[in-house]
Formats: C-alpha cells, sequence, structure tokens
C-alpha cells in the first residue's frame, strides 16, 4: 500500500523540478558521454540548455567522444548543424554522433498511382554511360550498372536491375528496379508495364500498388515528396 | 545419331520423373532406341515409375566410375525391348558424378540410341548441373502455380546462360475447372511470363497417380485418358511432327478475349 506522505510529495516534486530544470541529461558510458535530449523540450530550447550544461561541465568531460540522442526527433541537417556548433562553442568535446530512435520510414510503403497522366519529366532523364540490355532478365539475373539501364525485353520476377541512373524497360517489369543507385533522387523507372515487385529509387522503397491487374499503357515511378509516384507516360 | 534431351524444372514434385517415364516409354513404342538416365542420384525414382527397381545391378555411378561398361548398367524395360534405364545411384551423392563426365556418357550413348532422356533432380546445384551437361535441348516442365512458374523462369535463365537455348514448355497437372473459375494460372498467363514454345499441356489426372504407382506409365494404357493422349501428343511433337493441342477447355468467347486485350479484365 502507498502511503502518501509530506515527504514523499517533496521528493516527487523536487525530481520534477530537477527534471524539468534542464532539458538535457549527461550520461557516461563505456564509450564516452551521451546526451540526452528531453522528448517533449523544444528545438530551441535544447539548445540554450546544451549550451548553458556545456559551460558549468565542459572541464569534466574534456576532449572525450559525445554522442547525442536526440529521442523520438529526426533532425534535419541544418538542426544537426547548429547542434555540432554548440558543442564546439562551448566544449572541447568531440561529437561522435547523432542517434535517434525515430522509425525511419526504412519499410517498403505503397507506391501510389497518380490517376491523372503525366508528362514524363525527360529534362531528369540524364544523358551519358547506358547499357542496352537486349534480352528479357529472368528469375535469379542481375544487372548493376553506374548509368542508365535500358532493357530491350521483360524484367520477370526474381530478376533485379541496380542502376546509378534511370531505367527504361521496353516490356513488362515484375521484378525489382532500382535506380539512383548513389542517391540520385532526381532518377526515374520507366516501363512499358510497370508491375515491380518493389521499385527503389535512391534511399526510397516501395512495393507495387496493390492493384492485381496489369497497366494498359506506359507508367513511369519518380519520387515526389519522400514517396515513391506513379504516373502514366503521356505518349501523345 | 541421337538427341539428348533434358526434363528439367527447378522446383521439385512438378512431374519430371513421371513425364520421362511417359515419353521415354511413348518414343519405344514409336520404334525408337531410348535410354531414360535417372540423374537424380541419391534420391533415385524413375526406376520405381518404370517398376524396374528390382533388377538394378549397375548405376550411373558405377558407370562413370568405369567399374562397368554403359551396356551393362542399362536395364532394358519389361513391356518395350527398345527402352532401357540406367539407374541413378542411392547410396552416393550429387558429387560422385562430374559434368565431364556426364558429358562423356551421353555422347557415348547417342551413337547407338536415338533418344536418350535424362531426369534432372529439382533444384540449380551440382545435379542440375551434370543432367544439364551433355545435353542439347530441354524440355521444362511446370505446373500452374506461381512458385513453379518461377523456378521454371530461374531455370530457363540457367539453360541459356550454359548455351541451351530453345527449350520447350510441359504444363502439367493443369485443372480446366479450375482456370474456367479464374482460380487457376491459365495457359496464356505462364506463357506470357516465360516466353518459350509450349510443347504440351497434361490435364490433371489421377490415372497419372495410379498408374505411377502401377509402375506403368499413362502413355501407353488405351483407357481413354485426356493426360495419356496429351503424353502421347508430346511424343509425337519430341520426333518433330506438328500435332494440334487438346481442347482441355473452351476458348474464352470473343468478348472476353476483346475485354482481355484491351485490359479490362485481369
Amino acid at each position: 500500500m502507498l502511503v502518501f506522505d509530506e515527504n514523499i510529495a517533496e521528493w516527487v516534486t523536487s525530481v520534477e523540478e530537477s527534471m524539468s530544470k534542464y532539458t538535457v541529461e549527461f550520461k557516461g558510458t563505456k564509450e564516452g558521454v551521451t546526451i540526452y535530449c528531453q522528448e517533449s523540450a523544444g528545438f530551441e530550447e535544447i539548445l540554450l540548455d546544451l549550451a548553458a550544461r556545456l559551460r558549468q561541465r565542459a572541464v569534466f568531460f574534456g576532449q572525450s567522444k559525445v554522442r547525442i540522442d536526440v529521442g523520438g526527433r529526426q533532425l534535419t541537417e541544418a538542426e544537426q548543424e547548429r547542434l555540432a556548433d554548440v558543442l564546439a562553442q562551448n566544449s572541447k568535446l568531440v561529437l561522435a554522433g547523432v542517434q535517434t530512435s525515430a522509425t525511419r520510414p526504412a519499410e517498403a510503403s505503397l507506391a501510389r498511382r497518380r490517376g491523372e497522366t503525366a508528362e514524363l519529366k525527360l529534362e531528369n532523364c540524364k544523358e551519358g554511360r547506358s547499357i542496352v540490355i537486349k534480352r528479357t532478365l529472368r528469375s535469379g539475373q542481375s544487372v548493376h550498372y553506374p548509368g542508365n539501364v535500358i532493357v530491350l525485353g521483360d524484367v520477370n520476377p526474381g530478376a533485379e536491375i541496380v542502376a546509378e541512373g534511370d531505367i527504361f524497360v521496353y516490356g513488362t517489369l515484375r521484378g525489382i528496379a532500382h535506380a539512383g543507385r548513389s542517391g540520385d533522387r532526381s532518377a526515374s523507372v520507366v516501363a512499358l508495364r510497370l508491375a515491380p515487385t518493389q521499385l527503389r529509387i535512391a534511399s526510397v522503397i516501395s512495393r507495387a500498388p496493390d492493384e492485381s491487374s496489369l497497366p494498359n499503357q506506359p507508367e513511369y515511378a519518380y519520387i515526389s515528396e519522400d514517396r515513391i509516384m506513379i504516373a502514366a507516360v503521356n505518349t501523345k | 545419331m541421337g538427341a539428348v534431351i533434358v526434363i528439367t524444372s527447378g522446383k521439385g514434385g512438378v512431374g519430371k520423373t513421371t513425364t520421362t517415364a511417359n515419353l521415354g516409354v511413348g518414343l519405344a513404342m514409336l520404334g525408337e532406341k531410348v535410354v531414360l538416365i535417372d540423374a537424380d542420384i541419391g534420391l533415385r525414382n524413375l526406376d520405381v515409375v518404370m517398376g524396374l527397381e528390382n533388377r538394378i545391378v549397375y548405376d550411373l555411378v558405377d558407370v562413370v566410375e568405369g567399374n562397368c561398361r554403359p551396356k551393362q548398367a542399362l536395364i532394358r524395360d519389361k513391356r518395350y525391348d527398345t527402352l532401357f534405364l540406367l539407374p541413378a545411384a542411392q547410396t552416393r551423392d550429387k558429387n560422385a558424378v562430374t559434368p565431364e563426365q556426364m558429358k562423356k556418357l551421353c555422347a557415348e550413348l547417342k551413337e547407338e540410341y536415338d533418344y536418350i532422356l535424362v531426369d534432372c533432380p529439382a533444384g540449380i546445384e551440382q545435379g542440375f548441373r551434370n543432367a544439364i551437361a551433355g545435353a542439347e535441348r530441354a524440355l521444362i516442365v511446370t505446373t500452374p502455380e506461381v512458385s513453379a512458374v518461377r523456378d521454371a523462369d530461374r531455370i530457363i535463365g540457367l539453360l541459356e546462360a550454359a548455351d541451351l537455348g530453345d527449350p520447350k514448355l510441359i504444363i502439367n497437372r493443369l485443372r480446366p475447372d479450375m482456370v474456367k473459375r479464374g482460380d487457376m494460372m491459365d495457359i496464356e498467363d505462364i506463357l506470357e511470363i516465360l516466353a518459350i514454345d509450349l510443347i504440351g499441356v497434361i490435364p490433371d489426372d489421377e490415372k497419372i497417380i495410379i498408374s505411377t504407382n502401377r509402375g506403368e506409365p499413362v502413355v501407353a494404357n488405351d483407357n481413354g485418358s485426356l493426360s495419356g493422349q496429351a503424353y502421347r501428343n508430346i511424343v509425337r511433337r519430341v520426333r518433330g511432327e506438328s500435332v494440334p493441342f487438346l481442347q482441355l477447355y473452351k476458348n474464352s468467347s470473343i468478348f472476353s478475349r476483346l475485354k482481355k486485350i484491351m485490359g479490362l479484365s485481369g
């Protein structure tokens, strides 16, 4: 049975106070120091607190390595830079990394098929190194190429194409296609019939739309707002 | 000079051995001199399906290791005296034979026989490589299942890589009633993915199971079974004849075909 006497109430408030006093916590680990940022605090608040606490304690930590745990947040690159700046200005700690518990959308999201017809954004197509494959790629066969890949035939389920540039399939794409392998988010996948097992562009992965029927017109896939979108190619 | 034909599928249990036995018997019925080679070393079945299990003295491994001459290992069939079986060894594994040895053996056999049918084991490893080594033609067996078709596709790719081009497809165990209801892959669906020539479609038939268990291939039974007829047709096509395909189910109406062409129906 819990006895709620005054002492406990006092202790509870003091803990709450100490917790709310700062939005960042320092913890020493074997690998160095980890700075935990409070989940509910605003980013600006965290920066201010971090600067203040670093000035107080930096001397204890010297030049050890530090990791910053930002909780469930996902920081932009600019925000990460500002964190690093604060760290550099107020201490000699070496930033070893920023960790987040936020789950990145790494699992395959569903590609969305757009109803309307879109112009194929040919201005994004890159000229240069290309390979032409004049046969059908069958299950177990794969093509990895540092440029564009053009297939004159089908890409069957179980086959994969990985290209640094764009992928064009003059046939039915049923396997896996990964365009923009090295991070080119403007890369696209074009096929006469686009029915892939999976589509990947740069680091975005998507499953095929769950419609079972094959499209009856050429389509292309591209990244729009971190998602892979599929649109019909306007052939007129 | 005979022809060496490998019967393969990738996936197990789709009917390679049954097909090999039936084609072998069918060819022998037409007077061809035929050798069936069971390349599934360690898991031999062809002898059982042929009903010849109790006559095995020497096997494939004995032949390639030189323990006997090929002729000594060949078992003559009970009913057709131009049909022979070269059984697999049961106590060894696939590594007991090399592709070179198979090549040499097939070359030797085709000097004297019209058809050498090689029953390939499931899988794509050593056993598969052995089985295709001496072959110049390939028959791929699949069933109307997504997994079997996927494996057949893989096999076609591997055969291409081994310069064994232009394989022919046998679709086994088709159930016309299920296709009609849309619950089974259609012949056209399979051909669209695999994109190779069809040499025959065998309907699902319990007579095949009965005859296989008895060791009497269905192709020889004159009981009016569609499956036996389908095998007899494939035998003739293997010999180069042009035989019309069995009408297993009524063609879809012109209207539904049009819809399919226009992509209105899945």
